[in-house]
């Protein structure tokens, strides 16, 4: 199967004040196409930095980031933010939806940057994702009019169009009750089957890693299995 | 305040050329935009311009400025002489009578309809009682016109008026007259009435200079507020913009649908400060004697002025927001 992901050897160094912290200290992790992996272990361990170092958002210090061929590692952050338009989709633990916008103008705004202007939206793909993640009646609502659950599924919808090649979702379930929890972990997990699509989950929760098809525990800036 | 100015001495200058008579006579410096009128001629020196050669009608005239009788702006009154101002000028009173009676007034339309006054309304004048006679036409000199006699005896100058103006014999040209009128009455002024309204426009780059002093500090404060209320609503939405980056948004089209936002803000700004100027255009009409002149060359200006500024107020922070870190930006509360 195809490695979608490759970091080698990533470090991860910041300054705080004179004293230097060190997030990351070498991690190598490959994932493959069509993978869900769940990456766990305690608060401070170096999970969200590198979530953002994988979705281009931070510069590692040290080592690659390889996303389809490309190295994000070497690359201005222009590129990096060309490569995250077109590969990745993030999903985040406070839904980071626009309050303004409904879940239809949230989407579409997703897919006007996705797209830039230079594809066809996909609808018969948007259509089954809405269907999947049960939004079809909820479209024209805007955030504040939705449950978390329900605003938590409209970002996952955000996060799916354009096709990217990578979901990075961190703490998708972190706050959600526990029955909406379920329904998300549900849905991501079908949209992993269903339509083969590679998704690394940040989690704390034993119950969210579950649904995952390999955990990768991490502690001190390093992977531990 | 560009209209303010514009539209006042415009005004004035076009009613004042309007008057019919070809030669306006009067002291030094004592006509014009800005000068303040005041009775200092002798009305005997009428009958001595009347024997000059090529004259064929004078009339003297008192003119006097003062607070309008609403709270703002200024009035000008005319002292006329009924027969001899009818004479000279192209006067005709349309409803009513002329003046006959010492309390009586003539009004212009515009005076009728801005005041809502009509035929037998009083108005006061100089802390007098005074009874609108009749309504004339054109639209000449002050719009409220009394007797010269009474004016004289209000301000206290019997046998005395402000300008005197002089109907030429169709045979002579104006320029002769004019020279045997200084020929007979040297050291005095004479203006071709044809000129007053050039005049008064040569006065409006005087008093663009310190129009256009306001309107740049004006400008610059618009700017500088525009510049604060943009970068204050950008630095409110910073994860907003994290959000974007997040998605994948180049700094372009961040910068860009800030620009598109401030563009639509800055013409919704235009058009409410075209509404409200004319708004207040139309209640400082209706309730002083001050006119407003709204030129499309300055409504123009208005308009590029109110759209640059709030591009460019938008222009630091949309470039300052799209080059900011995402994670911090994301992560701003």
């Amino acid at each position: 199967m195809k490695t979608i992901l490759q970091t080698i050897d990533l470090k991860m160094t910041y300054v705080i004040g004179k004293v230097p912290v060190n997030a990351l200290r070498g991690v190598n992790l490959n994932v493959n196409e069509g993978e869900f992996v769940a990456i766990m272990g305690p608060s401070g361990c170096g999970k969200s930095t590198m979530l953002h170092i994988l979705g281009g958002m931070l510069k590692p210090t040290s080592g690659s980031v390889i996303i389809d061929g490309e190295d994000l590692a070497k690359m201005s952050d222009g590129d990096r933010t060309e490569v995250r338009r077109r590969k990745i989709g993030f999903v985040f633990q406070k839904f980071n939806l626009f309050p303004t916008l409904s879940a239809e103008g949230n989407i579409s705004l997703a897919e006007k940057i996705r797209m830039n202007g230079n594809r066809k939206n996909d609808f018969a793909r948007r259509t089954e994702i809405l269907r999947l993640l049960n939004l079809e009646s909820r479209l024209h609502h805007k955030p504040l009019e939705l449950s978390g659950g329900e605003q938590q599924r409209v970002a996952i919808a955000r996060a799916l169009v354009g096709h990217p090649a990578i979901v990075l979702a961190d703490e998708p379930t972190g706050n959600l009750d526990s029955e909406n929890s379920q329904i998300v972990l549900k849905m991501l997990q079908e949209l992993n089957s269903k339509f083969g699509q590679t998704i690394i989950m940040i989690t704390h929760s034993p119950e969210a890693s579950a649904v995952a098809q390999r955990v990768v525990n991490m502690r001190d800036g390093q992977i531990v299995n | 305040m560009v209209g303010l100015s514009h539209g006042v001495l415009q005004e004035q200058g076009r009613r004042n050329s309007n008057v019919g008579a070809e030669i306006l006579f009067t002291r030094p410096n004592n006509y014009g935009p800005g000068t303040s009128s005041v009775l200092s001629l002798p009305v005997q020196y009428s009958t001595k311009i009347a024997e000059v050669s090529g004259v064929a009608a004078v009339s003297p005239v008192g003119q006097y400025l003062k607070p309008s009788n609403q709270s703002f702006g200024m009035e000008m009154v005319e002292g006329i002489e009924m027969d001899s101002y009818q004479k000279v000028t192209s006067l005709k009173v349309t409803e009513g009578q002329p003046l006959v009676a010492d309390d009586e007034v003539l009004v212009d339309p515009v005076y009728c309809r801005d005041k809502k006054v009509k035929l037998g309304d009083k108005i006061d004048l100089f802390g007098r009682s005074f009874r609108v006679a009749g309504v004339y036409q054109p639209e000449i000199g002050a719009r409220i016109k009394i007797k010269l006699s009474v004016m004289q005896e209000l301000l206290g100058s019997k046998e005395r008026c402000s300008l005197i103006y002089v109907k030429c014999l169709a045979t002579d040209p104006e320029e002769k007259v004019a020279e045997n009128i200084l020929a007979a009455l040297p050291g005095n002024k004479i203006l071709f009435t044809r000129e007053i309204q050039g005049l008064y426009e040569k006065s409006l780059p005087v008093i663009d200079i310190f129009v256009n002093a306001v309107v740049v500090v004006a400008l610059i404060i618009s700017v500088l507020v525009i510049m604060l209320a943009m970068y204050t609503t950008i630095t409110e939405r910073t994860k907003e913009i994290g959000i974007l980056k997040s998605l994948g948004a180049s700094k372009f089209f961040i910068i860009a649908e800030i620009e598109k936002e401030a563009l639509l803000i800055s013409v919704l700004g235009v058009l409410l400060g075209y509404a409200v100027a004319l708004t207040g255009r139309w209640l400082i009409i209706k309730n002083t004697s001050l006119i407003i002149d709204l030129e499309p060359k300055w409504l123009l200006y208005a308009a590029i002025v109110g759209l640059s500024s709030g591009l460019i107020g938008a222009l630091y922070p949309a470039l300052r927001v799209a080059n900011q870190d995402p994670v911090k930006a994301l992560s701003y509360e």
